[in-house]
């Protein structure tokens, strides 16, 4: 992974993202994706496959896979029950790829590693009418659902205040091991707080949404990722 | 940027002046008389009012008039402020009518008009200001329904006139003595970080609490908010709590971004503190006006009364203060000074079979031990008489440590909280509201 990330940097890389896109409306999840690996956020292992292609018969990615719809017109996957989980070879990923090929707007199907079991944790960011661009933090799940276990600070963020901005959610000690948990890597958390925090700070687009990030030991990785376009 | 013309005026005009009390021009003015300076009511219709020389018009006042409060109705406002060129250095514009009523048009125009003229305006849509150094009240609120408090060290900021007189009668009744209180309703010039800025230099401040309803731009409040209270003691209320987030669709975040979440989550890491409802503003603003915060969050409770105790300690637990066993040592010293059924922990227990002095044997004998003291006199027994606030004064003028107190309602309550508070022992009417304002003083 790269380490530093300037403030011009990431702007530049999303001027350019959103020049190259800028017929597009909205943004497929891999093409989002990809912006973010770009940035330094790490993301699942994945293909895309569109409407048009069919699943290659070998591939480089590692069993279990899960695959999910992508379209530009479904804003919840899982409401049009867009998302398999646990494929296991390459009978049952050809078998789950038609089927979402098959849902209504569908333009492809991207397939991804699935990633293991680890801390599910929200980072985000908006325009806010009050402070302009704002980051948010919180812990996914139930925590985020159910509690709005959540903080926010003014982005851009310093590495000193993403660390503070994860420190003010009650249910932080999650993060560093409670009960025999493992620990969470840290660092990479705050790495993608930061980036997250410089992406909305360029005011370029509007709101920018990674729910889940999965915390493990030594990383930290996207699983879902929206970007709302539009300059402020 | 200054804002002496409001604060510390010279000479004021009253565009709007009335010959009697029944018409809220004539409260003000039956106010300003107090004024120690000039005031030039203005009224076409008269040639006197209330003793005073009446004017036609601002123009005909001779001079330079430091401030100028528009008391007319909405529609009537612009063309006076035209007037004002080259008069005046600062307006305060009562008058009701413009945004908040969705008459934006007229308070865009006012705005204009004010930086055009280079006139700084307050309101519209307010109250204007209470500077009793200054015995200036540009209040419409009569003094028999409103007592003033007296003069001290807090100032009071509020968006909203009828949440500032209601932060004036609790704050008079709770004696705490005020510095300013000023509103500025739609805040279309002056707004909550120009007078967060001014009160951060005001020799006269040391607290400010803050009203707020909205931020116009939220980076600059954070800045002056900081640097105010980096200063002083500044304690905001923010009302409208409820609303939900803005964009109901596309993101979590969108959703989950509720125009209070996020100011309340920016302003605790800023290190601002914020009251939850009207009380805890007041009692914070009571327990910071007295004393001076201590760092530290070692609290000992000494009570007459254990279910008292508890429930203070119980609030402790809750506000991350630490209420530490007593010290060996002192613990074998207070046992043998006191009877065998007093309980010698924390809490201090020291029964119904109280005396005066007992809270002053545990409370020297402690005063190094901890950093902050909840004392509970529960006045329905024998034992706690009227030379309790003597000896607790005395104490309190041999520790910088703050010192609160919880006095449940007896027949001599009252004349026990005037005393104790004369000596700057603030009381609250609860174990709990007397902890959250020790609170304040602690961390």
């Amino acid at each position: 992974m790269t380490t530093e990330h300037k403030d011009n940097s990431v702007a530049e890389m999303l001027r350019k993202f959103l020049e190259r896109n800028r017929h597009k409306t909205v943004f497929l999840e891999h093409e989002v994706k990809g912006l973010l690996r770009e940035l330094g956020i790490s993301t699942p292992k994945g293909m895309f496959i569109s409407a048009a292609e069919s699943v290659p018969s070998s591939h480089a990615l590692a069993y279990p896979l899960v695959a999910k719809v992508s379209s530009s017109k479904i804003t919840s996957k899982s409401e049009v029950h867009g998302v398999r989980t646990g494929l296991k070879n390459i009978d049952e990923l050809t078998i789950a790829v038609r089927e979402l090929m098959h849902i209504e707007n569908a333009e492809g199907a991207l397939i991804e590693e699935m990633a293991p079991q680890g801390v599910e944790i929200v980072a985000g960011g908006i325009i806010d009418e009050q402070f302009g661009p704002v980051v948010m933090f919180g812990l996914g799940g139930v925590f985020v659902e159910l509690f709005r276990d959540i903080s926010f600070a003014l982005a851009p963020l310093k590495k000193e205040d993403a660390l503070h901005l994860i420190q003010q959610v009650k249910g932080y000690k999650i993060l560093t091991g409670y009960r025999g948990r493992p620990q969470t890597d840290i660092d990479a958390l705050v790495k993608v707080l930061v980036i997250t925090s410089e992406i909305i700070s360029t005011e370029l687009i509007r709101e920018i949404d990674l729910n889940p990030v999965v915390l493990y030991p030594d990383s930290a990785i996207a699983l879902d990722a929206k970007i709302l376009k539009g300059e402020v | 940027m200054n804002l002496d013309y409001l604060f510390n005026p010279e000479s004021i005009a009253l565009i709007g002046a009335a010959h009697t009390e029944e018409k809220l021009g004539g409260v003000i003015l039956k106010n300003l008389l107090r004024f120690r300076g000039t005031v030039y009511p203005v009224n076409p219709n008269y040639n006197e009012l209330m003793g005073l020389k009446a004017f036609r018009s601002v123009q005909e006042i001779p001079g330079f008039v430091d401030l100028c409060i528009i008391m007319r109705p909405a529609n009537e406002v612009n063309a006076i402020f035209k007037e004002l060129k080259g008069k005046t250095g600062c307006a305060i514009v009562v008058s009701s009518g413009f945004s908040e009523i969705g008459n934006t048009g007229p308070q865009d125009e006012l705005k204009r008009l004010g930086r055009e003229a280079n006139i700084r305006i307050l309101g519209p849509n307010c109250m204007g200001l209470f500077n009793p150094h200054k015995n200036l009240d540009t209040f419409f609120l009569p003094h028999e329904r409103l007592r003033r408090p007296g003069k001290g060290n807090t100032a009071i900021v509020s968006q909203s006139g009828a949440i500032l007189s209601c932060l004036l009668g609790a704050m008079q009744s709770s004696n705490i003595g005020v510095s300013k209180a000023v509103t500025y309703g739609n805040a279309i010039d002056i707004d909550e970080s120009d007078l967060y800025e001014y009160l951060a230099g005001d020799a006269q401040t040391d607290v400010v609490i803050s009203y707020i309803e909205s931020v116009g731009d939220g980076r600059r409040f954070i800045e002056k908010a900081k640097k105010l209270s980096g200063k002083k003691s500044l304690i905001i209320l923010k009302s409208g709590k409820s609303q939900s987030g803005q964009s109901a669709a596309f993101s979590h975040t969108g959703r989950l971004a509720g125009r209070y979440e996020v100011f309340s989550s920016i302003i605790r890491q800023s290190g601002i503190s914020e009251a939850s409802d009207l009380d805890e503003l007041t009692d914070s603003a009571k327990a910071l006006s007295y004393q001076r915060p201590f760092k530290g969050n070692r609290v000992l409770i000494i009570t007459n009364g254990g279910g008292s105790g508890v429930l203070a300690a119980d609030e402790c637990m809750r506000q991350g203060l630490e209420v530490a066993e007593l010290p060996d040592e002192k613990r074998e010293k207070l046992k043998k000074a006191f009877p065998y059924f007093y309980g010698i922990h924390n809490p201090l227990d020291l029964t119904g079979q109280v005396k005066d002095e007992d809270y002053i044997t545990a409370l020297d004998e402690l005063t190094d031990a901890y950093d902050g003291f909840m004392v509970i006199a529960l006045p329905n027994v024998i034992g706690i008489t009227e030379r309790f606030p003597a000896l607790m004064k005395n104490f309190r003028m041999r520790t910088d440590k703050p010192v609160v107190s919880y006095m449940a309602q007896s027949g001599i309550t009252k004349k026990l909280t005037v005393l104790l508070e004369r000596s700057k022992i603030p009381v609250f009417s609860s174990p709990e509201r007397a902890v959250r304002a020790l609170r304040t003083l602690l961390l």
